[in-house]
């Protein structure tokens, strides 16, 4: 069973950040798995340089442009027209890099940075979506549904989507682009993990919510606080499981595990999963081939309890 | 234009709400004459202007959508973290009253619900990561941990073209006084091999030919710090050079 692609043109770019690499590697490693059972296909940028996220910015508009709009420059050599990014921060800075190349002063001065640093020129042309958003573009509800060969049944996932994800649309281009996600109310990942036969809590007030991660390490206080608050919603709501699409997210709530133990108890805490973990499971993977150990919340006891191979 | 959020103004400024012999305090029943305000100060508006995305601060009409959407002032409930009145201070140049909210403006943790609901197209967050700089930046207000870690972030990508989160994370603790104990970091690490979540290798994980890229982006990063204030001497502690 495949979903061809839409037409002959080459797949997207993906573009995998630092994250992805790393930290995030489960997500990358359950990504693939996603995709391939979906035939779906994705291009790595060789080569790739760290987005920059909210951090560079705040020093100098040239640089904050320059690192994302060197990818997509690479990303247009490749000759592709689309990125495809699964962290909600790279999505941000990469489209955030778009919106700013179209001011024409802007685009020569970082075009000189680029060239003089030894990188092609960027003229703009490279759109960017979420990883999620190509999912649900490309094999739908419906794809999805056909794919699976172990339904989550019984399952409660609460969707998290996180702050980047849709917001701003003046940058990202959620709810204008045709086809796109509802910047106020995204349901994408409901859907799709509803078609892998999840149970998905309606009012999940935390949906939208900022994790706090961009001060993971600056402001504990604010950032153990908001990922407390992620868990909170979701005990509230009654899930088993909560559904991210963002390392950032991810890394924050396990980083702050401790801290969120100590100060709102054991029982808040419960397993957190990027949501191709999840749709990899159903796909038939096992819990060791979707790397859900490698998880520190663990939610592969939960799954092995709940009988998953 | 002027609308102070009047649970914010400090106690002790109540006595001077008296312009001209106007008792501007906003006290029910008072007659509130239209004045005009004319000892406005524009260097911190001229200075966010030249801000990434800075000069849209003029397009704000004051509705405070911003504040309302804000998660810090809403969902984490600081009533302090004000982005509509940054703005408004901004724009009137009472730095005076910005310090006094030094503690709570870099506060912003980037979620972009602002820039996402503003009707007229500001992008407060930047905006108000701007206002946060100018203190820092003139010296008017201490460096937060936020710009000294944004510092360190930049700085370390700024290296190989990726970033070392773990030299990161060793650098700003440090940096921050704070004690990991060797045990700590030890457990921390070795659950990140075990998980195979941490960069192995140290050529793996760069990005090839940055040496030229990483020269040009450090001086216009160097260039672009210190131009931003002409007029005041100080200028923040330098980012970037060898290490």
């Amino acid at each position: 069973m495949s979903i061809a692609q839409a037409s002959n043109e080459p797949p997207p770019a993906y573009y995998p950040g630092c994250s992805l690499d790393g930290l995030g590697s489960p997500y990358e490693t359950s990504a693939r798995l996603v995709l391939s059972r979906l035939g779906l296909s994705l291009d790595r940028i060789d080569d790739f340089n760290c987005c920059g996220a909210t951090e560079v910015k705040h020093f100098s508009q040239d640089v904050s442009v320059a690192l994302p709009a060197r990818n997509l420059a690479l990303a247009r050599s490749m000759g592709r027209s689309q990125v495809v990014a699964a962290c909600n921060g790279c999505v941000y800075s990469l489209a955030r890099a778009n919106h700013a190349v179209e001011n024409d002063e802007t685009r020569d001065r970082v075009n000189d940075l680029l060239t003089r640093g030894g990188s092609p020129a960027y003229d703009g042309g490279a759109s960017v979506v979420h990883l999620l958003e190509f999912i649900y573009q490309r094999a739908g509800p419906e794809g999805v549904r056909a794919a699976v060969r172990r339904p989550l049944a019984g399952i409660v996932v609460a969707p998290y989507y996180g702050c980047l994800y849709s917001r701003p649309k003046c940058y990202t281009g959620v709810g204008r682009r045709p086809g796109s996600d509802n910047p106020e109310h995204p349901h994408f990942l409901d859907e799709l993990l509803v078609a892998c036969g999840a149970r998905v809590v309606g009012d999940f007030s935390a949906k939208t919510i900022c994790c706090g991660g961009g001060h993971a390490l600056s402001d504990l206080e604010v950032s153990v606080a908001f990922s407390a608050g992620i868990l909170h919603e979701a005990q509230r709501a009654g899930a088993d499981v909560v559904a991210t699409i963002c390392p950032l997210g991810q890394v924050n709530i396990e980083n702050h595990l401790d801290r969120i133990r100590g100060t709102y108890g054991d029982e808040l805490v419960r397993p957190v999963a990027y949501f191709t973990q999840l749709m990899s499971l159903a796909f038939g993977s096992s819990v060791r081939e979707a790397r859900l150990g490698d998880n520190f919340t663990r939610p592969d006891r939960f799954f092995r309890a709940r009988g998953f191979p | 234009m002027p609308i102070v959020e009047r649970s914010l103004v400090e106690v002790d400024r109540l006595e001077h709400l008296e312009l001209d012999g106007v008792d501007v305090s906003g006290d029910w029943n008072t007659f509130l004459r239209p004045r005009v305000l004319t000892d406005l100060d524009s260097k911190i508006v001229d200075w966010v202007k030249r801000q990434p995305f800075g000069d849209t601060i003029s397009l704000c009409w004051q509705c405070g959508a911003c504040t309302a959407s804000c998660c810090m002032h809403t969902d984490y409930g600081m009533p302090e973290f004000n982005p509509r009145f940054f703005i408004y201070l901004a724009q009137v140049g009472d730095e005076k009253q910005l310090r006094l909210h030094s503690a709570a403006l870099w506060r912003c943790i980037s979620c972009n619900k602002c820039v996402e609901r503003c009707p007229k197209g500001v992008k407060v967050e930047e905006v108000v990561h701007a206002i946060g700089r100018y203190l820092s930046a003139t010296g008017a207000a201490p460096e937060s941990p936020a710009d000294r870690f944004d510092r360190a972030y930049t700085d370390n990508l700024l290296e190989h073209g990726i970033l070392d989160e773990a030299a990161l994370y060793r650098t700003y603790e440090r940096g921050e006084g704070r004690k990991t104990s060797l045990g700590d970091l030890l457990r921390k690490g070795l659950l990140l091999l075990r998980t195979g979540r941490l960069r192995t290798g140290p050529i793996a994980h760069r990005t090839r030919r940055w040496a030229k890229m990483r020269t040009v982006l450090r001086a216009r990063l160097e260039e672009d710090v210190h131009a931003v204030s002409p007029d005041q001497p100080k200028a923040p502690a330098s980012l970037g050079g060898s290490r």
